[in-house]
């Protein structure tokens, strides 16, 4: 690697005020990510991750500390400046798919590629879906598709914005182990083709085919490296 | 261009998606926009039908009345006008002759025993050209006619007592009229009788103008003269001209000249259209106010219910401008749908005030056309209302985090206010309570929900209260009147009489009455005061056994002079019991009368709304230097003898001018204002409509939001009867809670409508605030009944629910 980082995290913190307590879901998170990596943050429920996703994403600011993402400082950085970023540089994979219900799959895409393109020539719809198998359902909605289709219109609505961060967050937590691979072989693949691909989960199995392995404990990083044993192969899972 | 196109197709999805919904919040900004158009083009198609109908018949402009009792030859008075300086601009002038009469028009089923006037007009070549008159049934008068006795009825006596249009009149003393049609005549567009009141059951009979020489005993005389002066002629001169010319010609004979604009019925009827649109005003702006809340409530509940799409967009980059894009959409959309909706209800409402009006005041040219301009109008307050509507949620919501606006738990979160509930020891299983942990764990969507009702409930409790308080004034004012003697009746003599006059002992001494009052009546002013109040004085006999007034405050047994007043008028005077005011009143001297001020203190209060109705004891006579003088007589039937029967009885004496019993006086005041409140129904019926929508669409929309709810106790194994019965308690609670809300807000709506409005409005009225019962049942049936069960028109979705769909993350 030796790169630039694309994502870089120092002293990060966030702290929530409930009620007269203040809980902290992230303390002192320091990552640096290098572009094309496939990185799996790893914890359990209430750790952090989806806290530390949603920094990295721009959709909430650290309490403390700063983050930087494709050369963008997000903190102290404008409403305004936060959207673009979202638009131009992000792409978020939800557990729970965030379709829009009144779109078909391909309106579904191309609405993210015409948002993130702004009259700008992108990607075609249709050629994105077909690349995640879904050549065939092109022209239904989220209801009439299987919560593995809906990912793959997630993922293929996250590559059709050409951004060079994937965040995922759970993406096969909803998916049953068949269609769980399929959608993490999609993922692996974006890695391959450079696009640098954060997922988080707590799922111990899909950290094994990670370059890297960011674990969280308590809102603080308890491990960072290479899957014990190496990186295994997508075949080989199983959970 | 393709974008465009996906944001329509996603906004007809949006809507598709909540038709019953989009198709209610339409409908109610429909009845808003449609309800303010109809109203507000009301109007202006009277006031062109008016000025139409004056126009078609030829209204006069200058009017020149002989004083009471006085004529002239109609040939004298022509030549006078022909021989002014500025006779040229004389388009057309025609003599008259008016002379009272008392009319029998009975039918088999109704004794129609009236006052009234027989008006004899110039009928040569097609005449009269001055004040026409239009035809509605049967035929006009003809030059023919002159020879016998034929007549035109006026509409209104036909229409009031539902008389074929041809027929027999009979006139006191035997005389009988053929009539040969029914028609209308400007001066005659609403009945006055010779008093001047605008409620007098009143027959006009039109005959040729020889006819009523004959009849009336004043061969070739006349004691009216009616103009129409040329376009852009100098009208001031010949007004002053005619004055002088017909005084010189008359010599003592006084006369009155009267210009088209001061026409006593012409101003009631465009008096009447400025007040009436007053009150249209504020139904229209209450109903819109209510729409537009109604369409607010519910466009924030849609908007909330993208909340977590909206979040998506964020998370996707897209602007906050663009995001706005699809509920705007929505909201344009709805609002244009609601608009074209509007249209046809202000239609439909315009058709059913022209058919009300139309009945009411018939006239000969009715304009109903299309008011573009004002439905114009309508329109667009119809569109910016719920687009304002839907901006200000909108823009709430792209103002959240976007971490919060993905987040599937954060608006139940803190769990509302149910842990105060938590610490209640309510009886019963967690499934009872639900309905009630529902109601308050989530108190913005409960507040949301019980405003949208609370709005439409405070909308019908404003604007039915309002008729339920003119109701409640005419029947206040109807006891008052009728008080303990339905029986009585009042005989107006037709002019003053000496009491021991042959006419007036005639009737005092009638064998077939038990009891006859002889008095006055007078007008008069009040002061102090802004300009003074106008009142109608009636001299009775305080003690009398045959009816007083009610003294609500002060006591009617007195020593001195002193005035019995109005609540309405002693509070418009700011005076009370034992305080002094000025009447100004007329005062025999000579042969003719002089206005004379009399300080006069209160004696009492009477509860009459009306504030121009004033008593003073018959032994103050005095004061107008009128002792032993009367032009009013009150009686009562002697025992056996039946009120028909003194009418017929009367009917024909000398002296007599009409008599009318007191259940008549005040049911012709309740016939007229009924048809008002016809009016009212209307509007009242468009709000009943747009109140079940607001509860109905609020409910449904808050059952919407527990769809993930429900389909967790489905799973749990619930019946679908039990979840309706969740919801069923839920609605309940807050159709209560919405209904509470919504009367106290609604009376408190009309105390203030009451207070500050119509006061100004109707000046002469004392209208009393009142909510009544079955105003209150209707809401709280609306409020409570319909809202409760309106979970029960989801029992088809919710059976057909597919339960792991909604199960997952509501997308």
């Amino acid at each position: 690697m030796g790169s630039v980082p694309v994502i870089e995290l120092e002293a990060v913190g966030r702290h929530y005020e409930v009620g007269d307590s203040r809980v902290t879901a992230l303390h002192d998170v320091d990552l640096s990510v290098e572009p094309g990596e496939f990185l799996v943050v790893l914890g359990p429920s209430g750790c952090g991750k989806t806290t530390l996703l949603n920094l990295i994403g721009a959709l909430d600011t650290p309490s403390e500390g700063s983050v930087r993402v494709a050369g963008h400082a997000l903190e102290g950085a404008g409403r305004k400046d936060l959207f673009r970023f979202r638009r131009e540089t992000v792409s978020f994979v939800f557990q729970s798919f965030n379709l829009f219900p009144a779109l078909t799959a391909r309106e579904n895409v191309q609405f993210a590629v015409d948002v993130a393109r702004r009259g700008r020539p992108g990607p075609d719809a249709s050629e994105v879906l077909e690349r995640v198998g879904l050549a065939t359902r092109m022209d239904h909605f989220s209801h009439q598709l299987s919560g593995g289709e809906q990912q793959r219109v997630a993922i293929a609505r996250a590559l059709a914005t050409g951004n060079p961060v994937l965040l995922a967050d759970e993406p096969t937590g909803e998916l049953d182990f068949r269609t769980g691979v399929a959608i993490l072989e999609l993922l692996h693949e974006q890695a391959h083709a450079g696009v640098t691909v954060m997922i988080v989960t707590h799922n111990r199995e899909i950290s094994r085919v990670a370059d890297r392995v960011v674990e969280l404990s308590s809102g603080t990083v308890v491990g960072d490296g290479p899957p014990p044993g190496g990186t295994a192969d997508i075949a080989s899972l199983h959970w | 261009m393709r974008g465009l196109a996906l944001w329509l197709r996603w906004s007809w999805r949006d809507l598709r998606a909540r038709w019953l919904q989009v198709a209610a919040i339409a409908l109610i900004i429909a009845i808003g926009s449609g309800t303010y158009s109809g109203l507000t083009s009301v109007s202006a198609w009277r006031q062109a039908s008016y000025d139409a109908s004056y126009d078609a018949l030829d209204m006069y402009d200058l009017r020149v009345a002989l004083t009471t009792g006085s004529f002239a030859d109609a040939d004298r008075l022509l030549a006078a006008a022909a021989a002014i300086p500025h006779a040229a601009d004389i388009a057309a002038a025609e003599p008259r002759l008016e002379v009272p009469i008392q009319v029998d028009a009975s039918t088999a089923d109704e004794l129609v025993l009236v006052p009234g006037r027989l008006v004899g007009v110039d009928v040569r070549d097609g005449g009269p050209h001055v004040s026409g008159i239009a035809t509605v049934e049967g035929r006009g008068l003809r030059p023919d006619d002159a020879a016998g006795d034929t007549v035109v009825v006026d509409e209104h006596l036909v229409q009031r007592h539902d008389l074929a249009p041809t027929g027999t009149l009979r006139l006191s003393g035997g005389r009988e009229l053929r009539y040969v049609g029914t028609g209308l005549s400007p001066e005659n567009f609403f009945p006055v009788d010779d008093r001047g009141s605008v409620f007098a059951d009143f027959a006009v009979v039109y005959a040729p103008l020889s006819t009523v020489q004959r009849v009336g005993g004043h061969p070739g005389q006349a004691n009216r003269l009616v103009l129409r002066v040329r376009p852009g002629a100098d009208r001031d001169a010949v007004e002053r001209e005619i004055e002088d010319a017909l005084a010189a010609e008359l010599g003592d004979v006084g006369l009155t000249v009267t210009r088209q604009e001061d026409d006593q019925v012409l101003r009631l009827l465009y008096d009447d259209i400025e007040g009436d649109q007053r009150f249209y005003d504020i139904f229209a702006v209450l109903i819109l106010a209510g729409a537009t809340f109604a369409a607010f409530n519910l466009t924030v509940r849609i908007v909330e219910a993208q909340r977590r799409e909206i979040g998506i967009g964020m998370a996707l980059g897209v602007p906050p401008r663009t995001i706005a894009v699809r509920p705007m959409l929505v909201g344009a959309q709805v609002a244009l749908l609601g608009v074209a909706f509007g249209v046809g209800v202000g239609l439909l409402i315009d058709e059913l005030m022209a058919d009300l009006l139309s009945g009411f005041f018939p006239l000969p040219v009715w304009e109903f056309a299309f008011r573009p301009g004002i439905f114009l109008r309508g329109a667009a307050l119809g569109l910016a209302l719920p687009l304002a509507a839907t901006a200000v949620p909108v823009r709430r919501a792209v103002r959240v985090t976007p971490v919060e606006a993905v987040s599937t738990t954060h608006r139940t979160a803190s769990g509302g206010l149910a842990p105060l509930l938590s610490r209640l020891p309510l009886p019963g299983s967690s499934v009872t309570q639900m309905p009630f942990r529902n109601v308050l764990r989530e108190p913005r969507r409960t507040l949301l929900t019980a405003l949208g009702i609370a709005a439409a409930i405070t909308t019908l409790i404003g604007v039915i209260g309002m008729v339920d308080s003119f109701v409640a004034t005419i029947a206040a004012g109807d006891d008052e009147i009728v008080g303990d003697t339905p029986d009585r009746l009042t005989v107006d003599l037709d002019g003053f009489a000496l009491v021991d006059a042959p006419e007036v002992t005639a009737i005092t001494d009638d064998p077939m009455l038990r009891a006859a009052e002889t008095g006055l009546t007078l007008g008069g002013t009040l002061e102090p005061g802004d300009d003074g109040i106008d009142v109608a004085l009636y001299t009775v006999d305080l003690q009398s056994d045959l009816w007083v007034p009610t003294a609500v405050e002060g006591d009617l047994d007195h020593d001195g002079p002193g005035l019995v007043l109005s609540e309405k008028a002693a509070a418009d005077l700011g005076v009370g019991v034992g305080d002094d005011v000025t009447l100004r009143h007329p005062r025999r001297e000579g042969v003719g009368y002089r206005w004379v001020e009399s300080e006069l203190a209160v004696l009492a209060l009477h509860p009459n709304p009306y504030r121009f109705i004033v008593y003073l004891d018959d032994e103050w006579a005095s004061l107008f230097d009128l002792e032993g003088v009367v032009n009013t007589v009150r009686v009562a039937p002697a025992d056996g003898v039946t009120v028909p029967d003194v009418q017929r009885d009367l009917f024909g004496q000398e002296g007599v001018a009409s008599v009318v019993p007191v259940t008549d006086l005040a049911r012709s005041v309740r016939d007229q204002i009924d048809e008002v409140f016809g009016i009212f129904r209307v509007i009242e019926g468009a709000v009943l409509l747009m109140a079940l929508l607001i509860a109905f669409n609020a409910t449904s929309i808050n059952l919407d939001e527990r769809a993930r709810e429900n389909a967790t106790l489905f799973a749990f194994g619930l019946p679908v009867s039990r979840v309706v019965l969740v919801a069923v308690t839920e609605s309940l609670v807050i159709g209560v809670l919405g209904t509470v809300t919504g009367v106290i807000a609604g009376r408190l709506l009309l105390a203030w409508l009451m207070a500050a409005i119509v006061p100004g409005t109707l000046p002469d009225i004392g209208v009393v605030t009142y909510l009544s019962a079955s105003t209150v049942a209707t809401a709280l049936v609306l409020g409570v009944l319909a809202v409760t069960i309106a979970p029960l028109l989801t029992v088809r979705r919710l059976r057909r629910m597919d339960i792991p769909s909604t199960l997952r993350v509501v997308e």
